[in-house]
């Protein structure tokens, strides 16, 4: 397979996969502030920390605050923000244009609906309160893309690729989010509805919570919940399920033995690790890094080659 | 929209001699400056999302059989803190009593003793269940999950309309109203501090576990099915707690325990939510004919090896006779004058109440005193001659079975009807949740109820009723403050 191709697959479905993480995020961040007034008035900074923005936004609004207005914007609509919801739109479906050809005609018009759904005229969407409807459309063109690649995409080697770049994303997301919300814990005493409402809330942000209900049957323990994050490997959002799924993907594909071997070796320590050992920020901060470098190298074995 | 408003008759909630009140002014103000077809549309949609969620419940006796969603009014019902904080003090001192009267009159029956309730009235209600006498129930209590349905008189007084001790419905809404209302009208709650509910389900799971002695309980919600009324609310419930939803015909009774069937072999069942009512729990002890229950179950619970909430025979307390003597329930056995108070009811069971209640039937409301959801009710003002008839020949016949209370002028509420395109005044009540474990925890706000059709006071969902969301409004308080880490990848550049 062409390695631009290849790189393609990747990078398309790690583009949607971002477009649907910062929907949910915004998503469920928006509604969560509404109730509670101040005491659960969750900043809207660390919204652009976990999507790493905070420079870049700064550079584009010197002026305004970090508020409900500006971040909202800033990470759906904004064209100066490269991981804003749009840009990750408008650059999946340039991919798409590319992969006419290797994608199905399903695929391809899914994404391009979408493109112009969602990446037009959005001027009206936050004056409309319409934010909500544009996050489930976010999330609906994620689901609908990967629901037709899972029933109509060879298993081939662009397969693989397209999981890999979907898993990858994926643990990255989660962990940049584990990363913020992790921090903030322990930093004031609020009342225990406030408190249920903001882990709540991070579950929703990852479309965990009706799943870790069925897992854990206590109430919301920020511990159980990094477990069941990090470590349930029958939880498909999880970070283990997704060094997992690479580790599967890889076995598929050639000249991948430096790359196995590092997955192995996270996934290894994952399947070894206590929940405890992992919460504070070095060792998540090690985590990103480790499925991060597995991006890389992924890139660099099979899309970078040198003449 | 809220042009022509009628806020004059009855307790208006939103309005005070024609000016909104001070907890209402801002979202009124919001209200206003929404374009009529803009706030339609939003209305619409957010119909459309309850259909689309399935959030629908079914009508009994309707030929269509048809499910039907609840419809929902956007214009929140406001609640002030310091007017809540004493509407939970009051119904915290409510579920106490009525929790020590339940112990009491299936144990010693000190009140009947020193007759501060009539003997007779108690033994002969029909939800009265000698089956559970001198039972030990774990920390003592009968009705965990309760939902007292209040209302506001003229002068804006909380009155106590009746305790739903069994199997109270109605809270899936409160959290779906919630969810509804900040989708449709976010900008509504901007600056309002308005208190969360979402924690409801996780404290009624707390409740439920700690009903058991076992470590690591396993607790199910019991369902009739989902051909019963409130089967949306049962699927609702045990999926945001993680539980097992189960019909009778999933469970079983052997070696003293109850089991479910699953496919590794049975499992042991600790703690039963159940939507059953007591007659269908056990045909063994209750409706032989029951297809809904767990033959051997009520066995298995006298023996304390599964609980069940709400416990067996509370329905003795909400019976709507009973309900008259619950201002002295709370005397009695907390040494309190009541918080909340009740409204005056006439008992048939009482001669000279009896001969009251024949005598001007057209001014009073009439109940049956075992049924809940509006049946077996009469409203003498709103029905015709021949209707008042044969409503009272069943009086007649069985005098104990039926109680009449004055019509109380509801408080009213802006709502908006579609087909005016307008505001109008509306009857609403209000319906708390309350879940009694180690403590008493009360939902912020509860289900508000509308009466939809134009001028009528019954509230019920079976009746035409509607629904709000209601909101409990917090003290302010301080946000914090958050810090920052570096940038995300993306394609070309590693």
């Amino acid at each position: 397979m062409l390695s631009r191709v290849a790189e393609n697959l990747f990078w398309i479905a790690r583009y949607i996969e971002r477009a649907e993480s910062t929907s949910r995020l915004l998503d469920v961040n928006y509604y969560a502030t509404l109730e509670g007034g101040s005491l659960v008035q969750e900043q809207w900074l660390p919204l652009l920390t976990i999507t790493g923005g905070v420079k870049a936004f700064r550079a584009q609004n010197p002026k305004a605050d970090a508020d409900a207005k500006s971040v909202p914007f800033w990470l759906a609509f904004d064209l100066y923000n490269p991981s804003s919801i749009r840009s990750n739109l408008t650059q999946a479906r340039e991919n798409a244009r590319a992969l006419r050809d290797r994608i199905s005609s399903e695929m391809w018009e899914c994404i391009n609906k979408a493109y112009h759904e969602l990446c037009f005229d959005t001027d009206g969407v936050m004056a409309n309160d319409a934010l909500h409807e544009y996050c489930n459309r976010v999330r609906e063109t994620s689901h609908l893309f990967f629901g037709i690649a899972l029933s109509t995409l060879l298993r081939d080697e662009g397969w693989q690729f397209l999981r890999l770049g979907q898993l990858i994303e994926r643990a990255d997301n989660l962990l940049r989010i584990l990363q913020v919300r992790y921090q903030q814990t322990g930093t004031s005493v609020v009342a225990e509805a406030l408190e249920n409402h903001r882990w709540m809330a991070l579950l929703k942000t990852v479309s965990a919570y009706e799943a870790y209900r069925k897992r854990y049957h206590t109430r919301l323990e920020p511990q159980n919940i990094a477990e069941f994050l990090l470590l349930d490997s029958t939880f498909p959002r999880s970070v283990i399920y997704a060094v997992e799924g690479v580790r599967d993907s890889l076995k598929k594909l050639p000249n991948a033995t430096k790359i196995q071997h590092e997955t192995n070796w996270l996934a290894a320590r994952l399947e070894h690790s206590q929940v405890a050992d992992m919460l504070d920020p070095e060792a998540l901060e090690k985590l990103l890094e480790d499925v991060n470098n597995i991006g890389a190298m992924v890139q660099s074995t099979y899309f970078h080659l040198d003449a | 929209m809220f042009k022509d408003y009628n806020h004059t008759g009855f307790f208006d909630e939103m309005f005070e001699d024609g000016q909104p009140r001070a907890h209402y002014a801002p979202i009124l103000e919001r209200l206003s400056s929404i374009p009529k077809a803009e706030f339609e549309r939003r209305r619409a949609a957010s119909d459309l999302t309850f259909r689309n969620q399935g959030i629908t419940f079914t009508v009994y006796g309707d030929s269509q059989g048809t499910e039907r969603t609840f419809p929902f009014d956007p214009v929140p019902r406001i609640i002030p803190a310091t007017e809540w904080a004493h509407l939970e003090r009051g119904l915290t001192q409510r579920v106490l009593a009525l929790n020590a009267f339940l112990r009491d009159v299936y144990g010693e029956q000190a009140i009947l003793r020193d007759n501060v309730i009539p003997r007779e009235l108690v033994l002969s209600c029909s939800n009265f269940r000698r089956e559970v006498f001198n039972l030990k129930l774990p920390l003592g209590i009968f009705t965990h999950i309760v939902g007292s349905d209040l209302v506001r008189n003229e002068r804006g007084e909380y009155l106590v309309l009746e305790d739903n001790l069994r199997t109270p419905s109605g809270v899936s809404y409160v959290l779906a109203n919630r969810t509804a209302l900040t989708r449709t009208l976010p900008g509504l709650f901007e600056g309002m501090n308005v208190r969360p509910v979402q924690h409801y389900t996780t404290v009624l799971l707390e409740v439920l576990r700690s009903l058991s002695q076992r470590d690591n309980p396993v607790v199910v919600v019991l369902t009739p099915g989902m051909y019963n009324s409130a089967y949306f609310e049962h699927a609702f419930l045990a999926q945001q707690m993680g539980v097992e939803l189960v019909e009778g015909r999933d469970l079983f009774v052997a070696d003293g325990r109850v089991w479910m069937r699953t496919t590794i072999g049975r499992a042991q069942v600790d703690v039963i939510y159940r939507r059953v009512d007591d007659d269908f729990l056990d045909p063994v002890e209750f409706q032989t004919e029951s297809a809904l229950g767990v033959p051997g179950l009520l066995e298995v619970y006298r023996q304390g090896r599964v609980a069940l909430a709400n416990a067996v025979g509370a329905g003795v307390a909400d019976d709507k006779a009973v309900y008259a003597y619950v201002p002295k329930m709370i005397e009695y056995y907390l040494g309190e004058k009541p918080i909340l108070g009740n409204v005056p009811t006439m008992l048939g069971w009482d001669k000279s109440d009896l001969e009251m209640m024949l005598s001007k039937p057209a001014e009073l409301v009439f109940k049956a005193v075992g049924e809940a959801g509006g049946y077996g009710m009469l409203v003498g003002p709103a029905s015709t001659q021949a209707e008042i008839k044969s409503y009272l020949a069943q009086v007649r016949a069985n005098p104990r079975n039926y109680i009449a209370q004055p019509v109380i002028p509801l408080s009213r509420h802006p709502t908006y009807y579609p087909d005016s395109g307008k505001m109008e005044a509306c009857h609403v009540d209000l319906r708390p949740y309350i879940l009694c474990g180690e403590k008493v925890t009360i939902i912020p706000g509860g289900l508000t109820r509308v009466a939809l059709k134009r001028g009528s006071l019954v509230v019920n969902s079976s009746q035409g009723g509607g629904s709000k969301d209601t909101w409990v409004l917090g003290e302010t308080g301080q946000s914090r403050g958050l810090e920052d880490t570096e940038q995300s990848q993306t394609q070309g550049g590693i």
